[in-house]
C-alpha cells in the first residue's frame, strides 16, 4: 500500500553564473540546511539523502551531505542528466511511499562550467548516440552546441508543420524574462522584449543565444516525509505529492525519424498522462506549471506534450497570453531554466521549491492567485521525463 | 484586378430555375454570357413539370439587362436542350450540370423507382447533356463543363445510397472527359457544394441555410467556366465560404514480391504500411497509380526462395565485421576438448594444453572454428540474424565444415570476422545454406578462412541449383596409410561445449531424449578435431604447423564413450580421411581431407606505413606513395606532427577511400598518421579518391560530401567534427616530406578518366552493329546527367537511330541522374531499379519505355571499349577538364539564369503566383527578389508576408533543379524563414526553371 508523501521543506540557493559561486558542497549543504530548517526538522531525522549532479566525481554527494551532518546514513548518488534533480525527489519520494523511512531529503546542486555543455568521456560510447543518429539523418551536424540543435530542430520541424513564426519562441522567453524578474533567486532579473531577444546573436535557427538557457551554479533541496511523521511533528496542512510518474524513451523517439519525438516529446506525453491518470485530476485542474524550458523550443513543445494546448496551436496559446498571469495557466513563475538558470542537477528540485511556495501562498510578487494544484515537468535527454503533481487543501 | 467577363460566351445551366443553378445563371449573365436557364419546373423530388421556375429566372436576367432563353426539357433529352442554346445563340462554351433531385431512402427501403430515376436524372442526365454539347466544343477548341457532385458521394450519407452513387459517377466521367478533352481545350471540373436549396432546406437548420447560400459557391464555378482558368480535372468542396480542392491520397503501400504467393499473414503484418498514411503519397493520374507495381516487373525477376530462405536478400549478403579475440586458455581448452594431451607426458601434444611449454605453445589448427562459431551463436543469442534466413535452429544440421589457415594460428589474437553467405542450394525437399567466414588479424592479415554448410530441413522445392552434387575427396580402394583408434572419455562433450557451443543437447539427458537420442550425443565438430589431430599425428609427426585446410561431412552421430577410428590415405598434400565408430560400418565423418603445407607458413610482415602491396586490386597501383592521396596524407601527417595539440582531440579515425582504393589512419591519440587499417578506430570516413582531394583541397565541403551520400561516416559521427583542422594543412614543405615521397599527381592513364562520352560511343557503336534495335524499341531516350551536367539523346525511333550530345525536343523518355551513377550503371555496377527506387534515377513520360533498355546489359564490353579509345584520343583532353570544372563552379552562375526563367514563367502564367497567396522574399546571396500576385519583382518588397534567406546559392540551385526538397533545405538550415513560413510550402514555381 503506497503512503501519501508531504513536502514539508524546502530550499534554493540564489543561483549564479560560472565562476560566480560557491563550491558545490557549500551550495548544497546551504540550500539542504535552508529547506531542514524549513520543515522544522532536525538533521537527525534524516534518515536518507539522496543528491543528485551531473558533472562531479563520485560521490560529491556525500561531500556534500557531510557539510550539514555526519549522521551515517545512506547517501545516494543520482545521475539522470538535466533530469537529475526529479529523479533524485523521485527516489525519495518511493522511499517515503513505500514505508522504507518516515523522513528523507533530496539534494540537487551543480557546479557547472562556461559555455555549451559537453561531453566529458570521449573513450566510451556517448549516451545519446542514438539520439544524435536521429538528428544527423533529419538535419546533419553543424559546430552549435548539440542541445541547442536538438531542441532548436525540433523547433524548426514544429514550424515547418504548423506555420509558427520565429518570434513565438521569442515571445516565450519574453515571459521568461518578466517572471524572473520578480524572482530574488533568480540569475536573470532584467527583462527583456521580444525585439532585444530577436536580436541576440543565433545559435541555432530559430533560436538566439537568449532563448536558450544558461550554464548555472546553483542547489536546492526538498525534504519528504510521511503523514505519521507530520502529525507527530506538529506540521499541519503541508503540501503533498498527489502523483509522480517518470517515463524513458519510447521507440517513436528514434523511428520514424523526428525531431520533436527525439526530444521527449512522447516521453512528456505518456508521463503527463500517467500522473493526471493518477491523481484523477486533469490540466484543467491545475494553475501553476513549472516546466523544462530549457530553450523556448522546448516550452512550445511541452505545452502541447502535457495537454495545455492543443497540437498545433502553442502559437495562439502563447500570443493569448494563456501562459502567464491573467491566462489559463502561470508556467514557470520563477522565470523557468531559461532566466533562473539551469544547474543540471538542481533544476528539479529548484522547481519543486518554486511550486511548495506558490500552493503555500508565500510566493511574494510571483504568488499565482488561487494556487491549489501545481505540476512540475522536468527532462533529461537521454533520456528521463519526471513529472510530479502537488496539492494543498 | 479586372472583372473576369464571359461576353460571347454561352452557357447552359441545367436545373437553372431555383437554388445553385439560378444563382449560376443570374451571375454569369451579369458578367456578359448569354444563358440557357435549363429548368423541368419540377419539384425537388422529380414530380411535375410546368415552365415557371425557367421563365422566372430569364425574366429577372432580361430585366438586368442581359440575354437568356429558358429551356423546359428533361436532362435526360440533353440534345434538347444544346440545340436550344445552339438556335438561339449559335453555340455552347459553358455547361454547367446542376440538375437534380431526391429520393431519399434507406437502403433497406429503396424501390428501384428510387434508383433508377436517381440514376436517369444524375448520371444519365449529365452525361446527355454533355455528349451533345462534346462535339461542338472540340470543334471550336473551347469548353468549360462544370459536374455537380456532393459529399454524400464523396464520403457517404445515410440515406443517400442511390444519391451518392450516382454523384460519384460523375466525378469519375468528369476525370477522364478531363483527360480527353485537355488538347481541345475543353476542361472539366466537378464541385461538391453545400448550400441551402429546395433540396435541402427540408434536413438542415434556417440559420445554417443563411451560411450556405448559393451565392457563396457561384464564384468558384464561375472562375472555372473563365477561359483564364487553367484547372481541369479537379474536384472542390465549396459552400459556405469555403472553397478547397480534394485529391486522392494513397498510403506509403506494401511491395510484396510477385514471384511467389502473397498470403493474408503477410497482408495483415504489411497493415500498418498497407492503410498507413504517414508515407503517403498523391498519385494524379494512372501512371503515378501504377508505379509501384512497375517497380514489381523489375523485382519478379527473382533468384528463388521462399518463406524460409530468400535468395534475393540473403545470397550473396555480407555481415557487418565483427571482432572477437582469444587467448592461451581459449586454445588449451580446446585442444582439451578435442582430446588432445590424454597421456600429459606427450610432448607434442602438451605443446598444445600448456603455454609454458619449452618449445612454445602451438595451436591446434581446427581451433581455426571457433572463434567464428563463437561470433555466430552470440549473434544468434542476440537475434542478429541474416535477412533473408528465417529459419529457426530447429530446422538446421551441421552438414559439412570447411577450415583453413594461411599461417600457425597465434596463441592470442585479435581478429576481425567478415561472413558472406556464398551458396545457397535447393536440394529439393531441403536446402544448403554457405556460409562463408574470413578472419583477420590485427595486422589486417588474412588468417582464417571458414566455410560452414548448413542442411535446412523443409527449407528446399524453390526449383533452384541444387548445387554440387558428386562426392569429393573418396577413400582409394587401398588399404589406409594410416589408422588411429581413440576411445573417446564419456565426459568429453561436456568438456567441449566450454569452447563454446552450449547447445543443451550435447549436456542434458533429458534434451537429448526428445531430440530421440539415448543421451547426449558429441559435438561433430569436436570429432572434428579429433580427426585432425589424428591426421597430424600420422603425418606431421605432431607439428600442427604444416597444417593447411580441413573439410569433412557429418555424416552420423557420435556419442562420449564409443571409439572414434580414423583411416587415413595419403595422396600428394592431401590426406583423405574418414572416421567410423568402432564396431559401426557406418561413416561417422565421409568426403574428408586434410590439405598439408610443404613446409611451415610464416605470418606477413606488419603492414608498414610505407606504401601498400598491390593487395588493394586493380587500382592499387596509383593510391601508392606517389599517387595524391599519399600526397594529402602525408601533408596531414606533417601537420599533425608539428601541431602536438592536436593529440587532445583523442581520436582514430580510419580513412577508407576508394577509386582506386586506400586505407589511411589519422591516429590523433598518437599523433601519427600512417597507411592501412587502424585496430581500433573511432570513426571511419568512406570516401572516393576524387571528392577527398576536393576536400582535402578546400574545394568540396565535407558537409556537403556527406548530406550529398558521398562520405560516409560510421562510428562516432560527433568525433568528424573535430575534423576541422584539415582545412588548416599546407601543402608539405619541400624536402619535409621524408615520410612519404612526394610526387606529381600521375597523369590520367591511357584511357583518361572514363566520362559518359565513352559510354555513349559504346552505345552508339552497339546500336549500329544492331540496326533491329530501332524498330524493336520505338523510343527517344532523352538522358540528362548531372554534376556535372550534360545531356545526351539515344533515338531509338528514327532512321537508324542515333547517339549524340544535346536536348531533343519531344523526347518519349527522359532519364535523369548524376553521371557518377550513371557511369556506375554502365558498368553494371548500380542497379538500374535500385537507383529508380532510391531516387536517384528519374524517369519522366513513358515509364514503361525504360524497361526497353535492357539491351544496354547487352552491350560488347570490348567493342564499347574499343569505340570509348577511339573517342579518348580525339576527346579527352576537353572532356577532363570538363569534369574537373565540377558542380560547385558552375552553381553561383546559375542564378541570374533562373532568375529570368522565373520572371518569364511568371508572367507566362499569372496564375502561378497568386497560388502562393502572399509576397514571398527571397535573398539567395546578393539576389534579392519577390514573387507575389503581381508577378517576379527584383529587390526587396515591402510588403512581403515571409522573406526566405538561402544561406548558399547552392541551396538554391539545388531547389530549383529539384535535387532538394525545401523542407529538408530548411531543416538542415540551409534556408531561414522570417514571416509565414506557410508560404514556404508553395514553392512549386521554382521547380525545373532551368
Amino acid at each position: 500500500m503506497k503512503r501519501s508523501v508531504n513536502v514539508i521543506g524546502v530550499g534554493m540557493t540564489k543561483f549564479a553564473k560560472p565562476g560566480a559561486s560557491e563550491d558545490y558542497h557549500e551550495m548544497a549543504s546551504k540550500a539542504g540546511r535552508a529547506a531542514l530548517e524549513d520543515a522544522k526538522v532536525p538533521w537527525g531525522e534524516i534518515q536518507q539523502a539522496y543528491a543528485g549532479y551531473v558533472y562531479g566525481d563520485s560521490t560529491c554527494g556525500q561531500r556534500a551531505i557531510y557539510e550539514i551532518g555526519l549522521s551515517g546514513i545512506p547517501v545516494f548518488n543520482v545521475n539522470n542528466n538535466c533530469s537529475t534533480g526529479s529523479t533524485a525527489l523521485m527516489l525519495a519520494k518511493q522511499a517515503v511511499e513505500g514505508g522504507i523511512v518516515e523522513c528523507a531529503i533530496a539534494v540537487g546542486f551543480e557546479k557547472m562550467e562556461k559555455g555549451a555543455l559537453g561531453s566529458k568521456f570521449s573513450d566510451r560510447a556517448n549516451p545519446l548516440e542514438k539520439h544524435a543518429m536521429v538528428m544527423n539523418d533529419v538535419q546533419g551536424f553543424t559546430q552549435a552546441p548539440g542541445a541547442a540543435q536538438m531542441f532548436g530542430g525540433a523547433g524548426r520541424e514544429y514550424r515547418w508543420k504548423y506555420g509558427t513564426k520565429r518570434e513565438t519562441f521569442a515571445k516565450i522567453s519574453e515571459k521568461a524574462r518578466k517572471h524572473a524578474s520578480n524572482n530574488p533567486f533568480a540569475l536573470f532579473n532584467q527583462v527583456l522584449s521580444v525585439e532585444e531577444i530577436m536580436a541576440s546573436e543565433e545559435v541555432f535557427d530559430p533560436l538566439t543565444r537568449f532563448q536558450c538557457c544558461p550554464p548555472t551554479c546553483g542547489a536546492a533541496a526538498a525534504v519528504l516525509c510521511s503523514d505519521d511523521f507530520a502529525k507527530k511533528h506538529g506540521i499541519v496542512n503541508p503540501v503533498y505529492i498527489a502523483a509522480q510518474a517518470m517515463t524513458t524513451d519510447y521507440p517513436s523517439s528514434f523511428e520514424p525519424k523526428s525531431m520533436i519525438k527525439m526530444v521527449g516529446y512522447d516521453m512528456a506525453k505518456e508521463c503527463a498522462k500517467k500522473v493526471y491518470d493518477e491523481a484523477g485530476l486533469g490540466p484543467k485542474d491545475v494553475q501553476v506549471v513549472e516546466l523544462h524550458d530549457c530553450f523556448t523550443a522546448n516550452e512550445l513543445l511541452t505545452y502541447e506534450a502535457i495537454g495545455l494546448a492543443n497540437e498545433g496551436e502553442a502559437e495562439k496559446f502563447i500570443w493569448e497570453g494563456q501562459n502567464t498571469y491573467g491566462g489559463k495557466w502561470v508556467t514557470n513563475p520563477s522565470g523557468g531554466l531559461l532566466s533562473k538558470g539551469h544547474p543540471l542537477g538542481a533544476t528539479g528540485l529548484a522547481q519543486c521549491t518554486e511550486l511548495v511556495w506558490q500552493l503555500r501562498g508565500t510566493a511574494d510578487k510571483r504568488q499565482v492567485p488561487n494556487a491549489k494544484v501545481a505540476l512540475q515537468h522536468n527532462l533529461g535527454l537521454g533520456g528521463a521525463c519526471v513529472m510530479t503533481m502537488y496539492r494543498r487543501n | 484586378m479586372a472583372d473576369l467577363r464571359f461576353d460571347n460566351r454561352v452557357a447552359i445551366v441545367t436545373g437553372g430555375g431555383n437554388g445553385l443553378g439560378r444563382s449560376h445563371a443570374l451571375f454569369l449573365a451579369s458578367r456578359g454570357a448569354k444563358v440557357v436557364v435549363n429548368d423541368l419546373g419540377g419539384g425537388f423530388k422529380g414530380e411535375g413539370k410546368s415552365s415557371a421556375a425557367a421563365d422566372k429566372v430569364v425574366e429577372e436576367i432580361k430585366a438586368a439587362g442581359g440575354q437568356a432563353v429558358a429551356n423546359y426539357d428533361s436532362v435526360e433529352d440533353g440534345d434538347k436542350i444544346v440545340k436550344t442554346a445552339l438556335d438561339a445563340f449559335g453555340g455552347v462554351d459553358i455547361v454547367i450540370n446542376n440538375a437534380g433531385i431526391l429520393r431519399d431512402t434507406s437502403f433497406q427501403k429503396m424501390t428501384d423507382q428510387d434508383w433508377d430515376l436517381i440514376m436517369k436524372v444524375h448520371v444519365n442526365g449529365a452525361y446527355k447533356v454533355t455528349k451533345a454539347a462534346w462535339g461542338h466544343m472540340r470543334d471550336k477548341g473551347y469548353g468549360r463543363i462544370i459536374f455537380t457532385t456532393s459529399a454524400a458521394g464523396i464520403y457517404g450519407n445515410f440515406g443517400q445510397a442511390n444519391y451518392s452513387a450516382a454523384k460519384l459517377a460523375l466525378v469519375g466521367l468528369m476525370q477522364t472527359l478531363a483527360i480527353e478533352g485537355k488538347k481541345k481545350n475543353v476542361f472539366a471540373n466537378a464541385i461538391g457544394p453545400i448550400a441551402g436549396s429546395r433540396m435541402t432546406e427540408t434536413v438542415l437548420p434556417p440559420d445554417l441555410i443563411a451560411a450556405l447560400k448559393p451565392e457563396f459557391v457561384t464564384p468558384l464555378v464561375a472562375y472555372l467556366c473563365h477561359e483564364s482558368c487553367e484547372e481541369n480535372g479537379g474536384t472542390f468542396e465549396v459552400g459556405g465560404g469555403f472553397m478547397g480542392k480534394l485529391r486522392w491520397e494513397r498510403a506509403e503501400g506494401e511491395l510484396f514480391r510477385i514471384s511467389r504467393a502473397i498470403t493474408p499473414e503477410q497482408v495483415k503484418a504489411s497493415w500498418s504500411k498497407i492503410a498507413g498514411f504517414e508515407k503517403a503519397t498523391h498519385p494524379s493520374d494512372i501512371t503515378a497509380s501504377m508505379q509501384p507495381i512497375l517497380g514489381n516487373l523489375g523485382t519478379a525477376k527473382t533468384k528463388g526462395g521462399n518463406e524460409l530462405i530468400d535468395l534475393d536478400l540473403a545470397l550473396g549478403y555480407e555481415a557487418q565485421a565483427v571482432e572477437s579475440s582469444y587467448d592461451e586458455r581459449d586454445v588449451a581448452l580446446y585442444a582439451l576438448g578435442v582430446g588432445a594431451a590424454h597421456d600429459p607426458l606427450d610432448d607434442a601434444d602438451l605443446q598444445t594444453v600448456y603455454e609454458l611449454h619449452g618449445e612454445g605453445m602451438k595451436v591446434l589448427p581446427t581451433f581455426g572454428v571457433v572463434p567464428i562459431l563463437n561470433v555466430m551463436m552470440k549473434n544468434a543469442r542476440e537475434g542478429k540474424t541474416i535477412p533473408g534466413l528465417n529459419y529457426g535452429f530447429d530446422r538446421v544440421l551441421h552438414g559439412e565444415q570447411y577450415t583453413e589457415v594461411k599461417y600457425p594460428l597465434p596463441t592470442h589474437a585479435k581478429l576481425t570476422h567478415k561472413v558472406r553467405v556464398k551458396d545457397i542450394f535447393d536440394k529439393g525437399k531441403n536446402a544448403l545454406v554457405v556460409t562463408s567466414s574470413t578472419s583477420y588479424d590485427e595486422d589486417g592479415n588474412e588468417v582464417i578462412y571458414n566455410e560452414l554448410t548448413t542442411f535446412v530441413r523443409g527449407a528446399g522445392g524453390w526449383g533452384g541449383e541444387r548445387g554440387p552434387s558428386a562426392d569429393i575427396n573418396v577413400p582409394p580402394t587401398r588399404a589406409p596409410d594410416a589408422v588411429m583408434s581413440e576411445k573417446i572419455p564419456e565426459n568429453q562433450a561436456l568438456l567441449y561445449r566450454l569452447s563454446g557451443d552450449w547447445n543443451p543437447l550435447h549436456a542434458d539427458p533429458s534434451f537429448a531424449k526428445n531430440f530421440g537420442f539415448q543421451k547426449p550425443i558429441l559435438h561433430g565438430l569436436c570429432s572434428y578435431g579429433i580427426a585432425a589431430r589424428h591426421v597430424i599425428k600420422s603425418f606431421c609427426k605432431g607439428d600442427p604447423r604444416l597444417f593447411k585446410s580441413i573439410k569433412a561431412r557429418f555424416a552420423d552421430t557420435v556419442f562420449p564413450g564409443e571409439t572414434l577410428k580414423t583411416e587415413m590415405w595419403k595422396e600428394g598434400n592431401k590426406v583423405i580421411f574418414r572416421c567410423r565408430v568402432e564396431g559401426k560400418e557406418k561413416d561417422a565423418i565421409s568426403n574428408a581431407a586434410v590439405e598439408l603445407y610443404e613446409k611451415i607458413p610464416t605470418r606477413p610482415a606488419k603492414k608498414a606505413a610505407a606504401p601498400a602491396a598491390a593487395s588493394a586490386g586493380g587500382g592499387a597501383a596509383a593510391a601508392g606513395a606517389g599517387s595524391p592521396v599519399a600526397m594529402i596524407f602525408s601533408a596531414v601527417a606533417h601537420h599533425v606532427d608539428t601541431h602536438k595539440d592536436l593529440t587532445k582531440i583523442a581520436k582514430v579515425f580510419q580513412f577508407n577511400i576508394t577509386d582506386p582504393s586506400a586505407k589511411w589512419v589519422v591516429d590523433l591519440k598518437e599523433g601519427k598518421v600512417y597507411e592501412g587499417a587502424a585496430a581500433k578506430a573511432d570513426t571511419t570516413l568512406e570516401l572516393s579518391q576524387s571528392d577527398w582531394l576536393a576536400m582535402a583541397t578546400g574545394q568540396a565541403n565535407p558537409q556537403k560530401l556527406y548530406f550529398g551520400g558521398k562520405l560516409k561516416i560510421t562510428g562516432d559521427v560527433m568525433a568528424s567534427q573535430k575534423l576541422d583542422f584539415l582545412k588548416e594543412v599546407k601543402p608539405p614543405p619541400a624536402g619535409a616530406a621524408a615520410s612519404a615521397p612526394v610526387a606529381a599527381p600521375a597523369p590520367a592513364g591511357e584511357l583518361g578518366e572514363f566520362l559518359p562520352v565513352h559510354v555513349f560511343a559504346g552505345m552508339r557503336d552497339h546500336i549500329e552493329k544492331h540496326p533491329e534495335l530501332v524498330a524493336k524499341v520505338a523510343t527517344v531516350y532523352q538522358w540528362k546527367l548531372t554534376n556535372p551536367e550534360s545531356y545526351w539523346i539515344l533515338d531509338l525511333k528514327n532512321g537508324k537511330g542515333k547517339v549524340e550530345e544535346g536536348k531533343v525536343d519531344k523526347p518519349d523518355t527522359t532519364m535523369e541522374l548524376t553521371q557518377a551513377d550513371f557511369l556506375d550503371m554502365s558498368a553494371g555496377k548500380a542497379d538500374p531499379q535500385k537507383l529508380y527506387f532510391g531516387g536517384k534515377l528519374k524517369i519522366g513520360g513513358n515509364l514503361m519505355a525504360s524497361q526497353k533498355l535492357e539491351f544496354l546489359k547487352s552491350i560488347d564490353k570490348e567493342a564499347a571499349k574499343a569505340a570509348a579509345m577511339k573517342v579518348t584520343a580525339q576527346a579527352a583532353p576537353k572532356a577532363t577538364s570538363a569534369a574537373a570544372s565540377g558542380a560547385g563552379a558552375g552553381a553561383g552562375s546559375k542564378v541570374p539564369e533562373i532568375l529570368k526563367a522565373l520572371a518569364d514563367r511568371l508572367a507566362k502564367n499569372a496564375g502561378l503566383g497568386k497560388e502562393i497567396g502572399g509576397t514571398l522574399q527571397f535573398q539567395v546571396g546578393d539576389h534579392k527578389f519577390s514573387v507575389s500576385a503581381n508577378g517576379f519583382a527584383e529587390g526587396l518588397n515591402d510588403k512581403r508576408d515571409a522573406t526566405l534567406t538561402f544561406k548558399e546559392e547552392g541551396a538554391f540551385v539545388d531547389l530549383v533543379e529539384d535535387a532538394s526538397k525545401e523542407q529538408d533545405l530548411f531543416m538542415h538550415g540551409q534556408i531561414r524563414v522570417d514571416g509565414n513560413i506557410q508560404l514556404a510550402k508553395k514553392l512549386g514555381f521554382l521547380n525545373k526553371l532551368v
